[in-house]
C-alpha cells in the first residue's frame, strides 16, 4: 500500500473514531457527576452561573393588577392545617372546640373566614386526613422496598427534632429577638456595595449556591402571626430592610426519582445550616438578622423574594424557577438592617416559556396546576396561574411514604431542571437571547416528543397508579440492591 | 471526574488530531475521484461535519443522562435530517 493510499483509509478511520470520541465524550458529559447543577465548585462563587446582565430588568415578569396584599399565615397550607389539627385534637389555645357537624360556620376565626372563601379547601382537608389513614395502613405493604429512602430521608429531617433547633427559633418581639448577639461595637462598613459584596462571598461560601439580595416589600411578609410573639396583626418591623435571599438544589439523583425517593429535607437543613451560620456572621459584624428557613420558620414569603433578588421567576408551578437550577431550587432569607444594594430582578424568558409548556400540569398527580394559558387569576393584587395547595398536599398524603414527604414531580419535570453540560447549557444560554421565539418552539416540541413522562396518575400507589418515578432511582436509594427484602 | 481530570485536554486533543487525519485522507479522496474542491466546498463539509458531530453528541449525552429513548428519538430523527443533507450536499460537491 502506497502513502497516499494508506492516508485515504486512515483518514476514514481517523473521521470515524473522531465520531466515536465525540460520541463518547458526549456519554460522558451525559453520565458525568460535575454535570449536577448546583454540585459543583460553588463555594468560591464560580461555577456555572448564567451571566444575569443581560436580562436585568427595572420591573419584575410578575404582574401587579391591584393592591399588592400582604398574605395571612393561613394561607399557607401548613400552618392553616397545623392550626386546623389543633382546633380537631381539642388543643386550640382558646380551648374552642369544634366537630366536622358544625361546619364552616362554626369554625374559629381565622379558620372560618379563609374556609368560608375556599369551601373546596375544607373538603380537600378531609379528603387529605382520608389519603393518610389510607397510607398509613398501606405503608407497611412498602417499607422494605422504600427502606433506604425513608432512612434518607429521615436522617435529612433530623434537624427537626429535640431542642437544639438551627437556627435557633427567635423568641420576643423582633426588635428584640434580631438584636440578640449583635457586635455592639461593629466597625464601619465601608459601602453597602461592600456589603453586598461581602455578604454573597460569606453565603458561598457556606454553601449557598445562588445568593441575592432584595428590599423587604411589605406584600412579602406574613400577616397574623410573628415568629417568636404569636398570632398578632403587626406592622413591619423598622429594621426589616433587606433580604439575603439565597438558594440551594436538591442532591441530584434523588431528586430525579421523585416522588418515592426524593425528599425536601436534604436541601432544607443545608439551607438550616447556611442560614444559621450567616445569621451568626451578621450579627457578629454588627447587624441584626433573622432566618427564615423551611420547612415552615418564616416571616417572609421566599418565592417573590427570589425575584426580585434577581435569582430567577416565578413558574407556572408556582415555585421560582432559576435559570441554574431551574425548579430545582429551595430558598431560604435573612432578613437584615444591614446597609446592601438591592440586585435588579431578570426575565430570561422563562415566564414567557410556562405560558406554551405545561408539562409540570401536565404531570403533576393532583391536577392542582392551572392549564391556563396565561395567568388569569388575581391572588392579592398579583396575576398568577392558580395552585390548588389543598389537592397538592393531597396527593403528598396518598404517596407510598412513610408519611406525607412531599411530591416536587413539577420541579423534578421542569425542562429548566436539567443538568449542566453542553446540550443543556446550550439551551438554557440560547433560549433567552433569541427574539423570535423558535428555540424555545424547538425546545419544547423536543422537550414533549423525545422524552417519556410518566403521566399524572402513574406516581400515585396502586389501585390508582404505580408508584412510578419521573427518573431512574440510584442504586443507594435501592433498599433491594443492599438488603435481602 | 472527566471533566476536571488530566484525560479531558488529551482527549480533545486526539479527537483534533484525528479530524486533521480524515481531512487529509479527504483531500486524496477527492483528488482521485477527480472532484475539484474550493474553499466554500471544504467550508460546506466541515459546517456537515459539526452537524453530524452535534447530533451523535446530542444523542450520546441523552443517553449518558440515563434517557436512552430520547438519545435514540434525538439520533434518528436528526440522523435523517443530516443524512439527507448530506445527499444534498454531496450531489453539490461532486460537481466536477
Ligand atoms: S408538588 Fe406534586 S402534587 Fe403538588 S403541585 Fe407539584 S406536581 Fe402537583
Ligand atoms: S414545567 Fe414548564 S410550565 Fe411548568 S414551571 Fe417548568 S417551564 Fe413552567
Amino acid at each position: 500500500m502506497n502513502r497516499r493510499k494508506f492516508l485515504k483509509y486512515a483518514g476514514l478511520a481517523s473521521g470515524s473514531l473522531a465520531m466515536a470520541g465525540v460520541s463518547a465524550g458526549s456519554f460522558m458529559a451525559g453520565r458525568s457527576k460535575d454535570s449536577y447543577t448546583g454540585w459543583g465548585r460553588t463555594p468560591y462563587g464560580k461555577d456555572q452561573f448564567f451571566n444575569r446582565t443581560p436580562f436585568l430588568v427595572e420591573k419584575p415578569t410578575y404582574q401587579i393588577v391591584g393592591k399588592p396584599e400582604r398574605i395571612t399565615y393561613v394561607e399557607n397550607i401548613f400552618r392553616r392545617n397545623s392550626e386546623f389539627f389543633r382546633l380537631l385534637m381539642n388543643r386550640h389555645p382558646d380551648g374552642i372546640t369544634w366537630d366536622k357537624s358544625q361546619g364552616i360556620e362554626g369554625l374559629p376565626e381565622p379558620l372560618k373566614t379563609y374556609y368560608t372563601n375556599h369551601p373546596s379547601a375544607f373538603e380537600e382537608f378531609f379528603r387529605m386526613r382520608e389519603k393518610a389513614r389510607e397510607q398509613r395502613t398501606n405503608w407497611p405493604k412498602y417499607k422494605d422496598k422504600y427502606h433506604l429512602a425513608d432512612a434518607w430521608s429521615t436522617a435529612h429531617s433530623s434537624f427537626l427534632g429535640g431542642p437544639a433547633l438551627f437556627p435557633a427559633e427567635p423568641s420576643g418581639p423582633p426588635e428584640e429577638a434580631d438584636f440578640k448577639g449583635v457586635n455592639p461595637n461593629p466597625l464601619p462598613l465601608k459601602s453597602p456595595e461592600h456589603g453586598s459584596k461581602l455578604i454573597k462571598k460569606i453565603a458561598h461560601s457556606f454553601g449557598a449556591t445562588l445568593v441575592g439580595i432584595a428590599r423587604i416589600k411589605k406584600e412579602w411578609v406574613y400577616q397574623g402571626s410573628l415568629r417568636g410573639v404569636g398570632r398578632v396583626d403587626f406592622e413591619v418591623p423598622e429594621h426589616w430592610k433587606n433580604a439575603v435571599v439565597f438558594a440551594v438544589p436538591h442532591e441530584w439523583e434523588s431528586f430525579y426519582a421523585n416522588p418515592v425517593y426524593g425528599t425536601s429535607y436534604d436541601a432544607y437543613s443545608m439551607l438550616r445550616f447556611i442560614s444559621g451560620k450567616l445569621e451568626v456572621f451578621i450579627k457578629e459584624i454588627g447587624y441584626s438578622a433573622r432566618s427564615h428557613v423551611p420547612p415552615g420558620q418564616y416571616d417572609l414569603i421566599m418565592p417573590p423574594l427570589g425575584i426580585d433578588a434577581g435569582l430567577g421567576e416565578l413558574g407556572r408551578n408556582g415555585i421560582l424557577i432559576t435559570p441554574e437550577l431551574g425548579g430545582n431550587t429551595r430558598l431560604a432569607a435573612i432578613s437584615t438592617d444591614m446597609p446592601l444594594i438591592a440586585d435588579k430582578p431578570i426575565d430570561a424568558g422563562i415566564n414567557k416559556f410556562c405560558k406554551k409548556c405545561k408539562i409540570c400540569a401536565d404531570e403533576c398527580p393532583s391536577g392542582s396546576i392551572s392549564f391556563d394559558d396565561a395567568p388569569k387569576h388575581v391572588i392579592r393584587g398579583f396575576k398568577r396561574w392558580k395552585i390548588d395547595q389543598d389537592k397538592c398536599y393531597t396527593a403528598w398524603n396518598s404517596f407510598a411514604t412513610s408519611h406525607a414527604k412531599g411530591c416536587r414531580i413539577c420541579l423534578a419535570v421542569c425542562p429548566y431542571s436539567r443538568k449542566n453540560n453542553w446540550i443543556h447549557t446550550l439551551a438554557r444560554e440560547v433560549d433567552p437571547r433569541d427574539p423570535t421565539g423558535v428555540t424555545s418552539k424547538a425546545m419544547l416540541e423536543m422537550q414533549k416528543n423525545f422524552f417519556d413522562y410518566p403521566g399524572a396518575n402513574e406516581y400515585l400507589p396502586p389501585p390508582d397508579g404505580n408508584n412510578k418515578t419521573f427518573g431512574k432511582p440510584p442504586d443507594w436509594l435501592l433498599t433491594e440492591e443492599w438488603f435481602d427484602v | 471526574m472527566f471533566e476536571y481530570s488530566m484525560i479531558q485536554p488529551l482527549f480533545w486533543m486526539a479527537i483534533g488530531l484525528l479530524t486533521a487525519v480524515f481531512f487529509l485522507g479527504l483531500r486524496y479522496w477527492f483528488q482521485d475521484l477527480k472532484i475539484r474542491m474550493y474553499w466554500w466546498k471544504w467550508l460546506v463539509v466541515a459546517i456537515w461535519l459539526i452537524l453530524l458531530a452535534v447530533t451523535l453528541g446530542g444523542a450520546f449525552t441523552l443517553i449518558g443522562e440515563n434517557e436512552p429513548k430520547a438519545g435514540v428519538r434525538f439520533l434518528l430523527f436528526f440522523g435523517i435530517i443530516i443524512l439527507l443533507i448530506g445527499g444534498g450536499i454531496w450531489k453539490i460537491v461532486a460537481r466536477k
